[in-house]
Formats: C-alpha cells, structure tokens, sequence
C-alpha cells in the first residue's frame, strides 16, 4: 500500500495540493500544477491507477483510500 | 449412509457468488461512465443500470459478510474468506453528499446475501445529470478475472450475478 508521503510526492509535494479526499477506493485530489504530478511514481508507490482530468487527480489506492486521505492530509 | 452428501463441492466452495445488488440491466465495467471502474483498476465485476424510471430501489449486499465500509452511496462487503465485494450506487455520486440516500445498516454490521444496506432513488439521480448505474466489483480482483461473465440481460434484486474463483 502507498504511503501518505509518497502520495504527496507523487502529487508534485504538499504546495501543490489543492485538496484530497478519499472515497472508497480512491483519493479524489485537486492540484495546482497538473505536470508536477508524476503519475510513474505514484503508481510505483503502490497506486492501481492514476487518471488525470485537468486539475482533478484521482489516485486508486484500494479500499484504504478513506485513512489515507486523512493521513495525507494530515501532512498538507 | 453418507454417500448422498458426499456431492463434488470442492470446486463450488471455491467460488464467491456474487447476487444483483438490485434490478436492471447487467453491463459490462467497460461500459461504466467512470474510467476507475472501466478500466478495472479497482477489480473485475459487472455493473447494474436499473431501468427508467425506476422509482426508489433497495440495493442489496452482494454477499453475506461484514460491512466494512458504508457510505450512502457506496458500501463495501467482506467475505469471510477474505473477499471485499464493492457496490457503488450511481457515479460521482459522492457529489450528492448522501442526499437522496438512505442507509440502512452500520459500519461493522454482519449481513446476510441480500439484505437491504441501501435506498436511493434512480431517476432522481439521473436528475441531477449523474448516471444511476451501480458497479458491483470483487475489489483486488485481476482485471477480466470472471470466468464466463455474460451481459445485456435483465436482473431482479437476489439473481446471480457472477461467481468469482475466490
């Protein structure tokens, strides 16, 4: 499982977070710079998928998404 | 004296039957308006579009297991064999924020195949521009992973919907 540091690396570092949000199987994202997430890593870092629409980043963590979240954000 | 009961189940106590959360149509993931669910990222499984018009709809557990998440618009049910069964009612309906959604059991909450978790309404989901159709997914499962999965038919709430070698 991808831990909360490095989804926030993943996702271009905590400046770059607009806003994080779990929902049952995914963390729901909103970034500043699309092109500082680096899609590679976070799917390396134990993410099923990462699909990109704008600002919007959804990162598929599996069932763990809603803790994650909140470790993520407790980071931001 | 035993001979009647010793039927070859080995195989079929392999396998996690999956029942329709609630009536409609059987589709496939790839025809599920959500790339997570299309592209199986999240697992294999099939998804229910319930017919127009349907007014307020129960949906179901899939399985008989523990509810180990629940939300108004989605749930998750863990088998005993390890197993998680996602039901996510509608698509981006976390949007609704639960409104139109009434829950009927708890986080923690042993349920039997069938018993009612969730009420919502599909039209008036569809209403507010959102797609009333419910993916049910075995979560962790590979990509195309259902043996035999068939679709396009009509489902009532209870009916198989996929077996799944657990």
């Amino acid at each position: 499982m991808a831990s909360a540091q490095e989804i926030v690396s993943g996702l271009g570092g905590a400046d770059n977070i607009v806003e994080v949000e779990g929902c049952i199987t995914r963390l729901r994202t909103e970034v500043r710079d699309p092109s500082l997430v680096d899609e590679r890593a976070l799917r390396a870092s134990g993410a099923h998928g990462v699909v990109m629409a704008g600002t919007i980043v959804q990162v598929v963590v599996g069932p763990e998404a809603d803790t994650l979240a909140d470790d993520v954000q407790d980071l931001l | 004296m035993n001979e009647l009961v010793s039927e070859p189940t080995t195989q079929r106590a392999q396998l996690l039957r999956v029942l329709a959360p609630l009536a409609g149509r059987l589709v496939g993931l790839a025809d599920v308006p959500d790339p997570v669910f299309a592209e199986q990222l999240v697992g294999a499984g099939a998804a229910v579009e319930p017919a127009d018009g349907a007014g307020p709809t129960v949906v179901g557990s899939p399985i008989a297991g523990t509810v180990v998440k629940a939300h108004p618009h989605a749930f998750i049910v863990q088998h005993e064999s390890g197993c998680a069964v996602l039901v996510h009612v509608g698509i981006d309906t976390v949007e609704l924020d639960g409104e139109g959604f009434e829950r009927h059991v708890e986080q923690g909450a042993e349920v039997a195949a069938g018993a009612p978790v969730v009420t919502f309404d599909p039209t008036a989901v569809r209403g507010r521009g959102l797609s009333a159709v419910t993916p049910v997914v075995v979560l962790d499962s590979a990509p195309d992973s259902i043996p035999d999965l068939r679709t396009g038919h009509d489902v009532a709430a209870g009916d198989p919907l996929y077996a799944w070698p657990a």
